[in-house]
């Protein structure tokens, strides 16, 4: 059942992102309206879809790294719909939707079915602790995104090439306040995932920081945000410099998302003993 | 005839003074085949739009008086300049020229504004009926249209309105911005005064000679800054717009990355058009600083031209669709009355010849038989009337030419225009 609604979920989002870019390159103003409500359509049946195997497994589908990319998927989702509730910004879906996509993609086509849960994760912390974690990084996520609009409009300005497609970007100034603003509500976030996560590891396991890779990882992203958050408001740090630390950080993220637990087993990477 | 097919020189040896179109018109209406008509007379165009009944004849009498209203030439050098369009291409050509299709800087307003003035001079004169009442209401709707349909007049086409357009990428809002004008020059004048309809609110205007620098900013009210002092005060400026005639540079890279620090990284936008460099270009290899001189702009402006031709092609439709409207309603109107007549011209002949046949050889009939007699005659002539009236009435648009030369058949057949 939940698989199902997943591709449709998938579909959808194949179907808002074509929506999306089509958009970009013709300007219709059907097609703008549209876009957002075919991905908010993705949203609900993706909500759906979460909710069912909520029912029937009993604990939330973010246990294996499938499941975890279709509930990362989701709040990347969620976010963006928030945003747009505030900014037209049509070019960051035709970069988030493609994404939700691949992502929902990728959570059914290796495989279905839940394993069993191991012990060490049948506890409130889990759902806890990945939410937010996931949470911050979704932010993080979007403002990638946000950060690369902004250097590719930023590049157009200063090579004095106005084409029609930056038209339909909003300001620079827009994009960096937008950006600003991901990075005050992703950084709480983020730090709030490390505390729970650190905290269930002193509880569950005796010690609150092991060392691990995704710790050591987490850790350098989180004084890479902290450095930028200060510099923000203290020192003017805007503009391309911002833009770009902040897709930085959000790369190191992304990279060991993908690849850091197979490389570095750990309890990240599903060995809990 | 426009300024594609004629040079100024000839376009001015025909222009109406605005003075003269009204008697223009009235003497236009003398001609016993020109109905109405509506004469345009601006720098780059000169036409007269009639409604005539016999197009050849007419044409030529408007060429005529083209040539000779203002007794300066024969025709002869004329007719290689002179474009003439009948019936359906007629209209869509005024839909175009309303639309600025038809215009040398495809997209600019100024046409329509031209087009309606000269319309209600036209209809003071007494010389606009039912179908160019209806013709040029409809063109302004035509223009209307692929103005709210397409982005064939969004995109800025002066150097100002594209300065405008550029600080609108890089400022979410202007509202809250000031702009710096350095140099008391007429452009920069002209570059203020669109900053300020964008939204602008704070300005200062500064130049060597202080009075002017007063003067300037009592016209745009901006407030006025002593030039030596003008350094201090570019921390609080957004947007500095350089027109002066200075030779050496006024603003230089590192007072501008010094600005920079003191604004904490604030974007600023710099705009140089001054007779000579202004602003040093090192300037936008800085980190949140764009700076675009006088050919910079120019450049972004003819971008836009282009990019408005490609829109053309989308209003070109929307000029087509509106013209097959106009032309079917045309039709109709030309329509009813060639029914209405040719029924009436065949029930004139039956009832003489009825009249005749009774009043001699059929004298003798019965009532009865003279009434059989008579829905005998009309159930012909309605049966003989079928077949032609359905072709007439019939509604589809691949067939309105057909239509057209059905109904003139008509026409001339039966003798209806007497």
């Amino acid at each position: 059942m939940d698989v199902t609604l997943l591709k449709v979920t998938a579909l959808l989002y194949l179907l808002a992102s074509a929506s999306f870019v089509v958009y970009i390159f013709l300007a219709r103003d059907l097609i703008s309206r549209l876009s957002p409500i075919i991905f908010l359509t993705g949203f609900v049946v993706h909500t759906a879809a979460l909710g069912v195997h909520f029912m029937q497994a009993g604990y939330p589908g973010i246990a294996q790294f499938r499941e975890a990319l279709s509930f990362y998927a989701w709040l990347l989702v969620a976010g963006y719909l928030l945003i747009q509730l505030k900014y037209r910004l049509a070019i960051l879906g035709a970069i988030i939707a493609p994404l939700a996509f691949l992502m929902t993609l990728a959570a059914f086509a290796f495989g279905t079915g839940g394993g069993e849960l191991p012990p060490a994760l049948k506890t409130y912390w889990l759902p806890v602790h990945v939410t937010l974690a996931f949470l911050g990084n979704a932010v993080f996520a979007l403002a990638f995104g946000v950060s690369l609009i902004y250097l590719l409009q930023e590049n157009y300005l200063k090579r004095k090439k106005v084409t029609s497609v930056i038209k339909r970007f909003p300001s620079l100034e827009a994009l960096d306040k937008l950006n600003y603003l991901l990075l005050v509500w992703g950084f709480p976030l983020m730090t709030l995932g490390i505390l729970t996560g650190s905290m269930w590891a002193g509880i569950h396991w005796g010690n609150y920081w092991s060392w691990e890779p995704r710790e050591i990882s987490s850790g350098i992203v989180w004084l890479l945000y902290a450095a930028l958050l200060h510099g923000r408001i203290t020192a003017g740090l805007r503009g391309k410099k911002a833009a770009l630390l902040t897709m930085v950080g959000f790369a190191v993220v992304l990279g060991y998302f993908l690849w850091g637990d197979s490389l570095f087993p750990s309890r990240h990477g599903g060995r809990f003993e | 005839m426009n300024h594609r097919s004629a040079p100024i020189e000839v376009r001015e040896s025909v222009a109406f003074e605005s003075s003269y179109i009204r008697q223009a018109l009235i003497q236009l209406r003398s001609h016993a085949t020109i109905h109405e008509s509506v004469i345009l007379s601006t720098c780059n165009r000169v036409e007269i739009v009639a409604a005539v009944s016999n197009g050849a004849s007419a044409s030529a009498q408007l060429k005529a008086f083209l040539a000779e209203h203002q007794a300066r030439k024969s025709f002869d050098g004329l007719d290689n300049h002179v474009y003439t369009y009948h019936g359906s291409d007629a209209v869509r050509h005024l839909f175009r020229v309303a639309a600025s299709l038809d215009s040398m800087v495809i997209g600019e307003p100024q046409i329509l504004g031209q087009l309606k003035q000269y319309y209600t001079a036209a209809q003071e004169a007494g010389t606009v009926g039912t179908i160019l009442h209806r013709l040029f209401h409809r063109s302004f709707s035509v223009a209307k249209r692929v103005r709210n349909e397409t982005a064939i007049a969004s995109r800025a086409v002066s150097v100002s309105s594209v300065a405008v357009e550029l600080a609108k990428r890089i400022f979410d809002r202007l509202d809250d911005k000031t702009v710096m004008l350095i140099g008391a020059g007429k452009m920069g004048d002209l570059m203020a005064r669109h900053l300020q309809r964008g939204g602008v609110q704070s300005l200062m205007v500064t130049n060597r000679t202080f009075d002017r620098a007063v003067e300037l900013a009592g016209r745009i009210h901006g407030s006025p800054i002593l030039f030596e002092d003008f350094p201090r005060y570019l921390t609080l400026a957004d947007l500095v717009i350089g027109c002066t005639g200075s030779p050496e540079i006024l603003i230089g890279a590192a007072t501008v990355d010094r600005v920079l620090r003191e604004r904490k990284q604030k974007a600023m936008f710099f705009i140089d058009i001054g007779d000579r460099r202004n602003f040093d270009p090192a300037i936008n290899e800085i980190d949140n600083v764009y700076l675009y001189n006088i050919d910079d702009l120019k450049d972004v402006a003819e971008e836009n031209l282009l990019e408005r031709s490609s829109e053309a092609e989308k209003a070109e439709g929307i000029v087509q669709q509106e013209v097959e409207h106009f032309t079917g309603w045309i039709q109709s109107l030309d329509q009813v009355p060639t029914i209405t007549a040719l029924r009436q011209r065949l029930e004139e002949i039956r009832q003489k010849e009825l009249e005749r046949s009774l009043g001699g050889a059929l004298r003798n009939l019965s009532e009865e038989q003279r009434e059989a007699l008579e829905d005998m005659t009309t159930a012909m002539m309605n049966k003989i009337l079928h077949a032609p009236l359905t072709h007439i009435k019939r509604n589809s648009g691949d067939e309105d030419d057909e239509r057209t030369l059905y109904i003139a058949a008509l026409k001339k057949l039966f003798d209806l225009e007497r």
